[in-house]
This record gives C-alpha cells, sequence and structure tokens, in this order.
C-alpha cells in the first residue's frame, strides 16, 4: 500500500514537472524531489521561478542566483501544457486558466484579446502560476457528520475564499458519500467538473479518488451538466464547484426540485456575504439549502470556520 | 531457335520493367491519396472533437493502416513525453524516420512537413481554414500527378517494349 502511495505521489511530481521547460524542471528537480506542501509554481517572463511551500514564498534555486525565466521558455512550458494545442483549450484560456492531468489549475496572464467586447482570447503569456491540486483523503471527516440526517447528505452550501480547499474538500465528500460510511448510505453521486479539478480527467477517466458510484461529466458547463445527468444518469446527489452565474443557481434549484440532494460551493467571505449575491441570496433566504459550511484560511485545507443550518443557527464553529 | 528464345525472353523482361514503371506511378498516386486522406480524417477529428493533437492522432491512428499508423502514433507518444520542445521539430523527425520507407519525391517530403508549421499554433478557426487550404493544395498536387501518369503510362509501356526490340535488333 505504502509503495503504491509513493508510487502515485511520483507519478503526480512527475506530472507537474512534465509540463514545465526542461530548464525549468531541472531548477525544479534541484529543489525537490516531491509535491509534498507544494503549492504553487509560478513564472513570469524575466522574473526568478518563485514556488510556494507550507504557505511560504521561494525564489529558485537561490535568491542570490535566481533562474530568470525566457520568453522561450514561457512559450515551451505552454506548448507542453496545451499538448502543443492551444486551439484545445481556446475556451479555458478565455478564462484565464486551464486544468491539467491530475487536476492541477494553470492560471495564465498576458495580452487579451477582444472581439465585440468579449474577450475571444489570451495571447503572449507572460505569466503562469500552476496551482497544485492536493487530493487530502479523509479532510470532510469532520464535516460529514453535520452536513447528514437519517443517513441522507442534506442540501449543502460550502462557502469559500479562493485557496482555502473547497474544492479539496468536495472532492473528498463526493469519495465519501459515494462510497458510504457510518453517516452516509452510499449512493450515486453526479458531478459536473466543468474544469476538470475535481476529478482531474485525463480522457474522460477520472484520475483522483471520487468513489465507486459516481459518474463524472468533464468540461461540461455546470448548469447543462446538471440538467443532462438528472435526465440521463439519476443521481441521488449532484456535486459542483464555484456555482457564479444565475444559470448555474436555476440548474440547482431545479435538480433541487427533481429530489436531488445538492452541495455545492460558491466563493465568499461569509453567511452575509452569499446573502448578498443577486439569485443566490434569494435561495438563500427561501431556505433551500439545509446546511452552509463556511470555510476559512487555516493551516489545512478545507479548515472549518463554521457550520450553520437552514435558518443561519449555529450547528459548529471553530 | 536459341536466338527467338533470346528476343522473346529481352521482350518480356523490357516490357515488364515499363509495366513495373506504371505500376510505381499508380502506387504514388495511390499513396498521395492515402496521406490526403489522412489528413482529412485529422481536420476531421480536430472540427469534430477539439481534442488535444496526441489525442487526435491517437485517434486516427486507429482507423489507417500501416505505415501512416505508425507514424500518427510516434508523433502522438513523442508529444506526450514533452521531451522534445517544439511541435514541428517532432513533426519532421517522424515524418523523415516513418514516412521516408515511401520514397516521396523531396518536393512531396516537403509539403507532408508543412502541417508541422501550423498544426497546434492556430486558434481552432484559422486552424480549420488552414488545414482546408492544405488539404485543397494537396488535391492540386494530386490532380498533377494524374494528368502526367495517364501520359507517364502509356510511354513506360511503349518503351519498354520498343527498347526491347531495339535491343533485339542490336542484338541479332
Amino acid at each position: 500500500m505504502e509503495r503504491s502511495d509513493r508510487r502515485e505521489k511520483t507519478g503526480k511530481y512527475e506530472q507537474i514537472l512534465g509540463i514545465l521547460a526542461k530548464s525549468i524542471r531541472k531548477v525544479i528537480r534541484e529543489e525537490t524531489d516531491s509535491l509534498d506542501g507544494l503549492q504553487e509554481i509560478r513564472l513570469r517572463t524575466g522574473q526568478p521561478v518563485r514556488i510556494i511551500r507550507d504557505n511560504r514564498e521561494k525564489i529558485l534555486p537561490s535568491e542570490a542566483e535566481p533562474h530568470i525565466i525566457t520568453k522561450e521558455e514561457l512559450r515551451e512550458t505552454m506548448d507542453y501544457i496545451s499538448h502543443f494545442s492551444l486551439y484545445a483549450y481556446e475556451n479555458e484560456l478565455r478564462q484565464g486558466f486551464l486544468t491539467v492531468e491530475g487536476g492541477h489549475r494553470v492560471g495564465v496572464a498576458g495580452k487579451v484579446i477582444m472581439e465585440k467586447d468579449r474577450i475571444k482570447n489570451i495571447q503572449y503569456i507572460s505569466s503562469v502560476n500552476i496551482r497544485i491540486s492536493h487530493e487530502v483523503i479523509g479532510c470532510a471527516d469532520r464535516l460529514l457528520p453535520y452536513i447528514t440526517k437519517n443517513m441522507q447528505v442534506c442540501h449543502t452550501l460550502i462557502i469559500s475564499p479562493p485557496c482555502c480547499g473547497k474544492t479539496t474538500l468536495i472532492r473528498d465528500l463526493i469519495r465519501q458519500i459515494s462510497d458510504g460510511n457510518q453517516y452516509v448510505k452510499g449512493c450515486s453521486v453526479g458531478v459536473v467538473d466543468e474544469r476538470s479539478e475535481l476529478g482531474g480527467c485525463y480522457l474522460g477517466i477520472a484520475q483522483n479518488h471520487l468513489g465507486s458510484r459516481t459518474d463524472i461529466l468533464d468540461c461540461c458547463p455546470k448548469a447543462e451538466g446538471m440538467i443532462m445527468l438528472i435526465r440521463s444518469m439519476a443521481p441521488q446527489v449532484i456535486a459542483v464547484d464555484e456555482i457564479g452565474t444565475s444559470e448555474d443557481i436555476h440548474a440547482i434549484e431545479y435538480a433541487m426540485q427533481c429530489g436531488c440532494k445538492l452541495i455545492a460551493s460558491v466563493h465568499g467571505l461569509d453567511m452575509d456575504e452569499a446573502k448578498k449575491k443577486p439569485v443566490l441570496g434569494e435561495m438563500i433566504r427561501r431556505r433551500m439549502f439545509e446546511r452552509y459550511v463556511v470555510l476559512g484560511n487555516g493551516t489545512h485545507p478545507g479548515e472549518i470556520r463554521g457550520i450553520y443550518d437552514e435558518r443561519g443557527s449555529v450547528l459548529c464553529r471553530k | 531457335m536459341q536466338k527467338v528464345i533470346g528476343a522473346i525472353l529481352i521482350l518480356t523482361a523490357t516490357s515488364g520493367a515499363g509495366y513495373v514503371y506504371c505500376r510505381e506511378l499508380k502506387t504514388y498516386l495511390e499513396r498521395m491519396l492515402y496521406l490526403r486522406y489522412v489528413f482529412s480524417l485529422i481536420k476531421g477529428e480536430i472540427a469534430y472533437t477539439h481534442a488535444p493533437l496526441p489525442d487526435v492522432f491517437r485517434e486516427v491512428a486507429g482507423r489507417i493502416k500501416k505505415p501512416y499508423r505508425t507514424w500518427l502514433l510516434a508523433v502522438s507518444d513523442a508529444l506526450e513525453t514533452r521531451e522534445e520542445s517544439g511541435f514541428a521539430r517532432v513533426w519532421n523527425r517522424c515524418a523523415d524516420r516513418y514516412l521516408k520507407p515511401l520514397g516521396m519525391k523531396p518536393e512531396h517530403s516537403i509539403l507532408f512537413k508543412e502541417p508541422g508549421t501550423f498544426l497546434g499554433s492556430l486558434e481552432r478557426t484559422t486552424l480549420d481554414h488552414t488545414l482546408q487550404m492544405y488539404l485543397n493544395r494537396l488535391d492540386l498536387e494530386i490532380e498533377k500527378i494524374r494528368e502526367g501518369i495517364a501520359a507517364k503510362t502509356r510511354i513506360g509501356r511503349c518503351l519498354g517494349v520498343m527498347s526491347g526490340i531495339f535491343l533485339i535488333v542490336i542484338l541479332i
């Protein structure tokens, strides 16, 4: 078991190195031989390679003699990230990021091309930020007793600022609900993974552990995906990450009325901020969600600041 | 008697050579047509699935025969391993290695390396247009070969027989 874990970790490490230009790979390899604690790799043209490890930034190989990133290195990195096929990631690039094998998110910045007042693409990419996806098995252990009732999941909304581990938490929730345990009876879970972050799908197959009863729609818009899943796979629970548009929220409402339990996440600092969101706020006021989980930027991913019921009463607080 | 047998053998050999030459011309045209088919599959797969090139090549490779299959699989593997920078370099290397046995003329070898300069680096719509233009160019080349092939076949056959007769006359 330990050996297979190690092999898996080495595989993920090589996966990350594989998307970097060869010269940058060498610099990272000299610094670390594993992904443990590694959160981000930041590459900017004309700037040194920076990594964030255990919440601390570091310049590579050293602050005195940094490795300055050239335009060619960044282009090579983008070639590897996009499998030499930028056309295949046009939609993702339009949003400013794309997801690579293993569910790692790559944010990009550069010159934005506009067409009819809309972003068409990003050209001359000058910054790349690789955010390492960490699967933390068991990080939802503490949460599960609060969001289940009679061995069934409640409609749950996870509210969290960016980088607080909501994707990691949802991923573990999906796995536990799908497989079942002492709090919840294993049931079929439908996942709409618009940015391939939850499953980290490669060729349609999830690379992360999402449980044995999970069906995943990869790279599918959330609103359409939820309706597709209800019609085609009859899930008992639907999970989506980072809802935002009014279409997403209407689709959630539709799914709730179809008898599916919903687990969703949204960007926000706390309950009050979530209530101020136009359509979502209305749903909260109508008490459509049975549980609200607020996350904070703590020492470990998915650190819970508070759990509330549909009336906003505190069930648990840090 | 020996002279008659010798004359028949010479005539058969030279006519055979003419026939082989005609067959080769036809095979060359068939190869060009097949490569055009491969590129049209690539274009269709990109337009339909919008998948990255390694996936496109792997998918298309499953539908075509050797050595074209080996060639596309090799390109796909090389792109997946990410050990070579620049798509054009990978494409040219694999074309040189796997399409060499086809014995293409230098101008056609260059033509088949051309997609290396634009595949993958263009956005979707432009790539589709560029691939269509490339297919049109292939069609033109194929048309040129097809036009030449009829005359060349006739000449090849005639030369085969005529050179045989010429040899027979000289030797007798």
